[in-house]
């Protein structure tokens, strides 16, 4: 009903006639929303092992179909998806290529003290299910300033999302060059070995570089670590070219050093998150009287726990089945993001708080450790 | 105040809350807020992990990102006025925890070869600007102005109920003329139109359809109350305000989805949330898409709630690029926070535009470091691109060429900006690309609509009600779909919303 003044107003009634004559919109919104939402960002995606392929004796890459058999959503090469899995979750990149959405490839490589990557490649067989996110993760080629020549430095299983973008520079015959240099203990610890080598033979474009740490006799290629001379050796002058790190935490401030020692600028280097720090108490903000290992009392809604205070928060809660929403465990996509009400939580440097975080008591818990007993609010 | 127990529930109905509130949006959160603070015991239900629906940010590298908050109105000067936004926000407690940052400018408006032209963000700078730019306007500018005051002040009185004897006939000979016509009347050269008209941006529709009302309306509340930004951006004000919620005994819900408004008798009882837990309470307040909400109504949709919906248009959403520059805005050549670049004059022509991938007519462009705002380092920038584009364009993409056909279309609003700002390409250290497809994730809008409905001549308060009859006893509509859009409007919505039920059931 038109408001009562609408009939003073000049050309009120034109418009009430164009309201009356107009053709009825009877699209279902809500369907259609939840069709866009669901094509390009689920939240959760629902998925089969349809195949496992052995890499090398500690590493197997998971072929991943849609149980339900629709097509999976698309992902930018070089993003991951976390698998919940045993009451908790780990983000795995995705290494085939973003031109098959059949399937994603999950590689998995056993890590020592690993829990979820070893119970992922002991038991996880063909046939099994299980839930992830939909692909996320800023780690990937960004055709507006990342360039058309890029160098990549992979060790052990970050060699995940190097496949992929590889394999999406071949499929899609994109215009653009990659060198990847890649990291392994010794030749029987190389992932997609023969795969890779092969690429390189037949695509001008690509080009691959093992660096093996501890070789066997007989290895006659680059040995030790990616040293700033060897990344000179290998790839030459890097001109400002976009440099993708991923592998083992050791490894990021490792390169960094060695590429600043090559003079390249900080922001022509792309780290891919590779979770909480190993030991949060080794930054050098961690308050020098806190004992890491000694326990303090965590309180959420009506639950009451104690845990170590070098335990990120995440994981504590994930202890008492408590499961917030999560996805890099890594610090940087804020799903996690959690209220501290009451205590003390110091938050390691991988955080990537907002602003307003800190200001209103915010966190994100996988990357957040309790100093005092603390209350949280999810 | 104690709430009444409601009448319509049956005396068995156990009620967990006196409010639900869905959605923790702008006006989902001033809603809440309200009720509280008031008394009303409110569960505030949010899908995502985060308060503010378009009021948030997200960081990259060294960088955070403001997602929407391009000009904060209805701030004004401490002490201006107790009204407006300012008012609002120390009433729920929270003003004191915001740093407002204030814009000199209301805008520049840039059209190569034809326009460049700043207006300050006071009536008589701005008259000045545009005679400097296009001399022999300023009596028409000012006479522009002036109507565009009384028809602004005639139609807040009229909204507020005054009597239609006591109202200017201004109001309503000029209300609801196009902004075209209206500019028409006063300037003969298009680039004075084109200069005096680049808000239509904020509104989503171009000058020959937008109602000179509306646009009046919004040009006064920045130059009367000047443009801000927030320090820590829109996300600083969501957080404040669920703050404010909080402290007074608020109950909120994030990661959860409401999936059905239950009723009983045909009034409200509650509502289901995902995963099966019901909820009682007599009242709702929806912050989310109007469509979306009657979908949800287990009823079914009232029959003259469907007519009207179904003569409604889903609005615009739009094209973003975040970015993050490793050079200062002097470097960059920013001397205003607020640019609207645009390719040539011919508004009409830039928003048929907005339905195809062709290269981009207009851009907005947002500087959050001429007066910084705390999202990026020191010697560095902030600017996002925005441009408007209806989701449609993408309905027909496949979605593995998704990417591709995004990036490339990023690349023209780039082309544009250089028009302004050469060589900004070599600075980029960061820069993520929102589409229509990332609006409707983040806002669960229908179409990823950043206004609600198209805000053509048919929507407005004259002609829809959405807000004050739901047609649904025990359910309230606040936000864009069922008032004006942007971020005071929304802000103050939810807070009248709330107000008028607090009223309703007080007496």
């Amino acid at each position: 009903m038109p408001h009562p003044l609408a009939p003073l107003f000049d050309g009120a009634a034109d418009i009430q006639r164009e309201i009356d004559r107009r053709d009825p919109d009877t699209t279902d919104h809500a369907a259609q929303t939840a069709g866009v939402i669901n094509t390009y960002h689920p939240k959760r995606l629902h998925l089969t092992v349809a195949e496992v392929i052995t890499e090398t004796a500690t590493t197997k890459t998971f072929r991943m179909r849609p149980t339900a058999g629709e097509d999976l959503p698309p992902f930018l090469a070089g993003q991951y998806v976390n698998v919940f899995f045993d009451g908790t979750s780990r983000p795995f990149a995705i290494s085939s290529s973003p031109a098959d959405l059949d399937s994603y490839d999950l590689t998995v490589r056993r890590v020592p003290e690993g829990r979820i990557s070893n119970l992922l490649v002991d038991t996880l067989r063909t046939g099994d299910s299980l839930a992830t996110t939909g692909p996320m993760g800023t780690f990937h080629h960004n055709p507006l300033f990342h360039g058309s020549d890029v160098v990549f430095l992979a060790g052990g299983s970050g060699v995940a999302p190097a496949m992929s973008m590889i394999r999406e520079i071949i499929d899609q015959k994109l215009d653009r060059r990659l060198h990847l240099l890649y990291g392994s203990r010794d030749q029987r610890d190389v992932i997609f070995g023969s795969s890779l080598d092969a690429i390189a033979a037949d695509h001008p474009l690509i080009r691959v570089d093992h660096v093996i740490a501890d070789p066997d006799p007989g290895w006659t290629g680059p040995t030790g670590f990616f040293t700033a001379d060897l990344i000179d050796t290998l790839v030459g002058p890097l001109n400002g070219r976009m440099v993708y790190v991923c592998g083992p935490q050791a490894l990021y401030p490792y390169a960094l050093q060695q590429l600043s020692a090559l003079r390249h600028p900080r922001r022509r280097i792309r780290f891919e998150a590779n979770g909480a720090p190993a030991r949060p108490e080794q930054q050098s903000h961690w308050p020098a009287d806190r004992d890491p290992t000694k326990e303090v009392t965590i309180t959420v809604a009506d639950k009451r726990f104690r845990s170590p205070r070098n335990r990120p928060l995440l994981d504590a809660l994930e202890d008492q089945g408590i499961r917030p929403e999560t996805a890099c465990r890594s610090g940087e996509c804020s799903l996690c993001r959690v209220r501290v009400v009451a205590g003390q939580v110091h938050t390691a440097q991988e955080a990537k708080l907002r602003l307003s975080d800190q200001q209103f008591g915010y966190t994100h818990s996988c990357v957040a450790y309790p100093m005092t007993d603390v209350e949280i609010a999810l | 105040m104690e709430m009444q127990p409601d009448r319509r529930a049956p005396a068995a109905t156990r009620t967990d809350f006196d409010a639900v509130v869905i959605g923790a949006g702008n006006a989902g959160l001033t809603a809440a807020a309200t009720l509280q603070r008031s008394g009303a015991r409110t569960l505030l239900v949010e899908r995502h992990n985060v308060p503010g629906g378009c009021g948030t940010s997200f960081r990259r590298g060294r960088f955070e990102f403001e997602v929407a908050l391009h000009q904060l109105s209805g701030v004004g000067a401490e002490g201006q006025s107790q009204g407006g936004l300012r008012g609002l926000l120390q009433t729920l407690g929270v003003a004191d925890e915001l740093e407002f940052v204030e814009e000199h400018d209301l805008y520049r408006a840039v059209v190569p070869g034809a326009l460049d032209a700043t207006l300050p963000a006071d009536w008589e700078g701005a008259a000045d600007a545009v005679e400097a730019a296009f001399p022999g306007n300023r009596s028409a500018v000012e006479k522009f102005f002036d109507l565009l005051r009384r028809v602004t002040d005639w139609q807040i009185a009229a909204m507020r109920g005054l009597p239609a004897e006591k109202i200017d006939p201004d109001l309503f000979r000029q209300g609801l003329r196009s902004v075209k016509d209206v500019l028409d009347d006063h300037f003969a050269d298009q680039r004075v139109k084109h200069l005096l008209a680049a808000y239509w941006t904020y509104l989503g529709q171009p000058p020959s359809e937008l109602r000179f009302q509306d646009l009046a309306l919004t040009m006064y509340a920045y130059f009367e109350h000047k443009p801000f930004h927030l320090r820590g951006g829109s996300q600083a004000m969501s957080s404040a305000l669920l703050g404010s919620f909080l402290r007074a005994g608020g109950k909120v819900r994030f990661n959860t989805a409401v999936e059905a408004i239950l009723t009983l008798q045909g009034a409200v009882c509650g509502v289901r949330l995902q995963g099966g837990e019901e909820v009682a309470a007599t009242d709702v307040i929806s912050n989310a898409a109007t469509p979306l909400t009657y979908a949800m109504l287990d009823s079914g949709v009232p029959a003259v709630v469907g007519k009207d919906l179904s003569s409604r248009r889903i609005g615009v959403s739009g094209f973003i690029l975040h970015m993050g520059l490793d050079a200062s805005p002097a470097e960059l050549g920013f001397t205003t926070s607020t640019s609207f670049v645009n390719t040539d004059l011919d508004e009409d022509h830039t928003f048929a535009a907005t339905r195809s991938l062709d290269p981009v007519r207009m851009i907005c462009v947002s500087a959050y470091d001429v007066a910084p705002i705390g999202f990026a380092p020191a010697g560095a920038t902030h600017v996002s691109l925005m441009t408007l584009q209806y989701a449609s364009v993408w309905d027909e993409v496949r979605p593995q060429d998704y990417a591709e056909l995004k990036f490339r279309y990023a690349e023209t609003l780039l082309d544009l900006v250089e028009t302004i700002t050469p060589g900004i390409r070599d600075a980029i250290e960061e820069v993520d690309v929102a589409t229509p497809l990332t609006l409707t994730r983040y806002l669960g809008h229908p179409g990823g609509a950043i206004y609600g409905y198209d805000q053509d001549a048919t929507e407005g308060w004259l002609f829809r009600n959405t807000e004050r009859e739901s047609h649904v006893p025990g359910l309230h509509l606040a936000g864009a779909w069922s008032g004006f859009g942007g971020f005071q409007p929304t802000l103050e919505a939810g807070a009248r919303v709330a107000r008028r039920l607090l009223r309703y059931k007080s007496a």
